[in-house]
């Protein structure tokens, strides 16, 4: 149940929260923008499977949340990345590379 | 998933339900100040706040719909669901109170019904042996014939070898049934108790609540440890319940014993409908029982059982057993007859021995089915009222649809709904089943015997009513629930009551004529029954049991020797004989009428040739009485005479026999004067009594010999009396005669033999009024439907009535319309009803007596019953739908 790593779509999701959440606490929003700019619009995120992803690596306990103050000074939930998360990132992205370049390699023979 | 994030989830999730409100303002907060940041950052784009914040909600969805879709995803929303639709559906139960007691109450009754019989039949068949430690290791040890159905009892040679050389037990002890009078200073008490092995509390692994069990060597060696054990119930009313009564010397058969101890008070013995008062070790026998050898290899009269060793089969330990069985069998010690059995089967102890196992359960299956027709007939009434229900609410529902509720979700609440009438219809229904069983628990049975029942319903009872009520709601409610969520909603906007959606109908109006069958099935079962009883107390059994008072006399279990028991039993027929008012007194070793059947084998002389040749015999029906017996059963004698006082021990053996001995054997001759060895003692026929009713009254009568009493003396008699004074008012003086000729007896128990043969009719009787009851319950259930259903069709067909009647019908014709429409669906019922009652019938049989079961008055007067209540049912609803008027028929829709 950890990890249905077939599903690709969700599988990916985490893995993409998790790269966000690498390099500083973010809140829900936040994390949706970073993921839409860096991958340049190819990926939108909507904010109910990201809230529910929340919740669940939170419960997996990858992530921490807390309530905090923003630059506006408004009320948001901040999730950032526990040691069990960062070591999660590691393990995802390397399956990631193997499984992307296995796949490469089928289509390379293909063509 | 690791241990530590499985209890994460659980946690926070368990945290999640129990601070849902703040949980969920959480997710509230989270998702709108997504929204609001989604919206400043298209208000950074140039965009207006307004048009931005529309422009967000329209892009990611609003706040509802993605708090909906977070909160779905979590383990818990399944548990919050459940617990709002529970509070759901008790808000909608609530806003039709009547409708919903009607349905509890509804369902209390069957389940109620259903409950009681299991109770009872868990009391007798399934309840562990009361007072025992680890009472699932216990089982009884029956010998019986590999080839054929019988059994022996165990001798006490056969239970020693048992006991010593079983590899497979952990201790195997024996007992037996036996009268005992226990004297504490004055009268003595008359009192059932045990003959036990020494091991006998042991093995069942019970404590003494004061004092001590037998030791070993209390029970080694004949007659040297004259010790008692009773029970609680008899220390506490014999014993006035004092600790210091251990230790006394008390009277028991005429000996001293010492009391060395008290069973604890839920223990009852391992015979548990019998009251049981005390134990005495097997090896005081021959004080308490005389008539009984405990040496012989034929005296099998023993019962016994044993505890399965830890981890041991209960195969392995029949095997062992079969195998002892066998090796003892070759030894050729045994008499011919003991020699066939020769296997064993293990039955759990739980109060009853295992014939009587059979007969409860065969008696409470048939019970048990005609209650479980009752719940069926409820739950089916149930469906029908929910589904109209259902049909009621089609607005709220289509709506909810509308609005975006899955169909599974619909489904899961309207099942929800009737989980929750079912549920309360358990606990009514457990209600009454408390309520019941105490009832039967009351009811005086006609029997010898002190009985004590406890039918109470334990923790399984419970479970049973529970998990009976979640099935039959479960089965009974998605119908419903399918039928109510049906996803044409747009039909169902637009739609009102008035398309008469047809298929409902057809199966609302199959489950009225289901229920009117089946409730017939019951009424038709309780009417054979009672017909049954009424023909087996109208039974003319050949003797006139008015007016004669009984006693039974045990003089046994007084000490009396035989000789003591001779002048008793002289000295008292003279007292009684003196009383006014009585003109009959006779003594017999068992009263008429009690299935009780003792037989012989007797050698007729110049016998013709058809008993000829038959090495044992002829197998005849025996009874010792005394003089006087014929004129106190006013059973008069076609031919000879009665005993009379000179056919006493040292005169010439003397016999009655019946007409149909008389007959068979020597017809169109007197039997006076022939003669017959009984036990190689030559017998003289003296008289031929009218042949009568003698063990039960459906019995084909047997060949029947009474012998003279002072002849043949039986230790346990019966003490008979006519009178011309009332049979009851007897009592107090027979009772006082007793104790003046020997103050130290217990006061005998005085029946009149009225009362004492209506025993012959008890499965009848309680047949009788438990279905009786059942089948009142099924008709009003089904009365109720048939009205429920009737009056529902005439308020949906208000309009067509309406048109109708603006068109020129006149109320009598519309009247008659529901009327017949009615009626066809109650004929329908009947005629089903009929076809199942004549296949259910023949499972009767047995309890019949003689009563066909296609009687055709019962089947007559039953069908009319239900007609003539079908007609009430439908004409009630008929007078008013053709009072109504039509314009405000019309104006409703």
């Amino acid at each position: 149940m950890e990890q249905p790593s077939t599903d690709v779509i969700q599988g990916t999701l985490d893995m993409l929260i998790l790269k966000s959440l690498s390099l500083e606490p973010m809140h829900g929003f936040g994390v949706a923008r970073r993921i839409e700019q860096i991958s340049r619009g190819v990926f939108k995120v909507n904010p109910g499977s990201l809230m529910v992803a929340f919740q669940r690596m939170e419960r997996a306990g990858l992530l921490d949340a807390e309530w905090r103050q923003t630059e506006n000074s408004r009320r948001a939930k901040y999730y950032r990345l526990t040691s069990a998360g960062k070591k999660q990132l590691g393990v995802e992205t390397a399956e990631w590379a193997r499984r992307t370049a296995a796949v490469a390699r089928l289509l390379r023979a293909e063509g | 998933m690791s241990l530590t994030s499985l209890w994460r989830r659980i946690a926070r999730g368990t945290h999640g339900i129990t601070h849902e409100t703040h949980a969920n303002q959480d997710v509230r907060d989270e998702v709108e100040h997504y929204l609001d940041e989604a919206a400043a950052a298209l208000v950074a784009k140039g965009m207006t706040p307004v048009a931005a914040r529309r422009a967000a909600r329209v892009q990611h969805g609003t706040p509802t719909v993605i708090r909906e879709e977070v909160r779905a995803s979590l383990w818990e929303s399944t548990v919050t669901s459940f617990f709002s639709d529970v509070r759901y559906a008790i808000r909608m139960l609530r806003r039709s109170p009547i409708s919903t007691v009607v349905v509890v109450l509804v369902i209390s009754l069957g389940v109620g019904a259903v409950t009681t019989i299991f109770s009872a039949a868990n009391a007798f068949l399934f309840k562990p042996l009361p007072g025992a430690a680890d009472p699932s290791r216990l089982i009884g040890i029956d010998r019986i014939e590999s080839r054929g159905n019988g059994g022996a009892q165990a001798s006490h040679p056969y239970y020693l070898m048992l006991r010593d050389r079983n590899r497979t037990l952990s201790g195997v002890a024996a007992w037996s049934k036996t009268d005992l009078t226990i004297t504490s200073g004055g009268t003595g008490r008359s009192v059932y108790g045990n003959l036990v092995s020494g091991n006998f509390f042991s093995v069942l692994g019970v404590r003494p609540a004061i004092g001590r069990f037998f030791l070993p060597e209390e029970d080694a060696t004949p007659l040297t440890h004259p010790v008692i054990v009773v029970s609680h119930e008899f220390w506490r009313s014999a014993l006035g319940g004092d600790s210091s009564a251990v230790g006394r010397t008390v009277g028991v058969n005429g000996t001293s014993f010492t009391l060395i101890g008290v069973a604890p008070q839920e223990f009852r013995g391992v015979f548990t409908p019998i009251v049981t008062s005390a134990w005495v070790p097997l090896m005081m026998q021959p004080r308490i029982r005389p008539n009984r050898s405990l040496d012989a290899a034929g005296a099998s009269w023993l019962w016994t059982f044993g505890r399965l060793k830890d981890g041991m089969s209960r195969e392995t330990a029949r095997q062992d057993l079969i195998a002892l069985t066998r090796a003892r069998i070759a030894e050729g010690i045994e008499p011919e007859w003991m020699r066939n059995n020769d296997s064993i089967r293990l039955i759990s102890l739980t109060g009853l021995p295992d014939d009587a196992r059979k007969a409860m359960l065969a008696f409470t299956g048939m019970l048990l089915g005609v209650a479980l027709l009752v719940l069926i007939i409820a739950s089916v009434n149930v469906g029908a009222m929910l589904s109209a229900r259902a049909v009621a609410r089609r607005h709220e529902l289509a709506i909810r649809v509308a609005l975006g509720a899955a169909r599974a979700r619909l489904i899961r609440q309207l099942l929800t709904e009737s989980l929750v009438l079912f549920a309360l219809g358990a606990i009514g229904g457990m209600g009454l089943a408390i309520v019941s069983t105490r009832l039967l628990e009351r009811i005086p049975l006609p029997m010898s015997v002190p009985l004590t029942l406890e039918l109470s319903p334990d923790i399984r009872v419970l479970a049973f009513a529970l998990l009976l009520s979640l099935v039959t709601g479960l089965v009974f409610g998605v119908a419903p629930a399918l039928r109510a969520s049906n996803p044409d909603i747009a039909g169902r906007l637009r739609n009102d009551a008035r398309t008469g959606d047809g298929r409902r109908g057809i199966v609302s109006d199959a489950l009225v004529v289901g229920q009117l069958a089946l409730s017939l099935v019951l009424v038709v079962s309780a009417g054979l029954l009672l017909r049954a009883l009424e023909r087996g107390s109208n039974v003319d059994p050949r003797f006139d049991a008015t007016g004669v008072a009984t006693a039974s006399l045990k003089s046994e279990s007084w000490g009396y020797d035989e000789a003591k028991a001779r002048t008793f039993s002289r000295a008292l027929r003279e007292r009684v004989e003196a009383m006014p008012g009585v003109t009959h007194v006779s003594y017999t070793s068992g009263l008429p009428l009690q299935w009780d059947n003792s037989n012989t084998y007797v050698h007729l002389d110049d016998a013709p040739p058809a008993s000829a040749g038959k090495s044992e015999g002829t197998r005849v029906r025996v009874n010792q009485v005394d003089v006087d017996y014929f004129g106190a059963l006013r059973m008069p004698l076609v031919a000879g005479r009665e005993f009379v006082q000179s056919d006493d021990a040292t005169a010439q053996r003397v016999a009655v026999v019946n007409e149909t001995l008389a007959r068979k054997h020597w017809p169109g001759a007197s039997a006076l004067g022939h003669t017959f060895l009984s036990n190689d003692q030559r017998v003289t026929i003296v008289g031929v009594a009218r042949d009568a009713k003698y063990a039960t009254l459906t019995e084909e009568t047997p060949e029947m010999v009474y012998f003279a009493l002072a002849q043949d003396w039986q230790a346990e008699q019966v003490l008979m009396v006519r009178t011309t004074h009332g049979a009851d008012a007897l009592a107090p003086a027979l009772q006082g005669a007793v104790s003046a000729l020997d103050p130290s007896l217990p006061r005998p128990t005085v029946v009149s033999l009225q009362r004492a043969t209506q025993f012959v009719l008890l499965p009848q009787r309680v047949a009788a009024f438990v279905a009786g009851a059942l089948g009142v319950l099924g008709l009003v259930l089904a009365t109720v439907g048939l009205y429920g259903i009737i009056a529902y069709s005439v308020s949906r067909r208000s309009r067509e009535i309406g048109v109708r009647m603006a068109l020129g019908a006149r109320p009598g014709d519309v009247q008659r319309m529901v009327v017949v429409g009615g009626m066809r669906l109650a004929g329908l019922g009947v005629v089903i009803g009929l076809l199942l009652a004549a296949g259910a019938s023949r499972l009767l049989v047995a309890f019949l007596y003689g009563v066909s079961p296609l009687d055709v008055p019962t089947f007559a007067a039953t069908s009319a019953l239900f007609v003539a209540v079908a007609f009430v049912a439908s004409y009630l609803p008929a007078r008013r739908a053709a009072m109504a008027d039509p314009l405000i028929a019309l104006r409703a829709e």
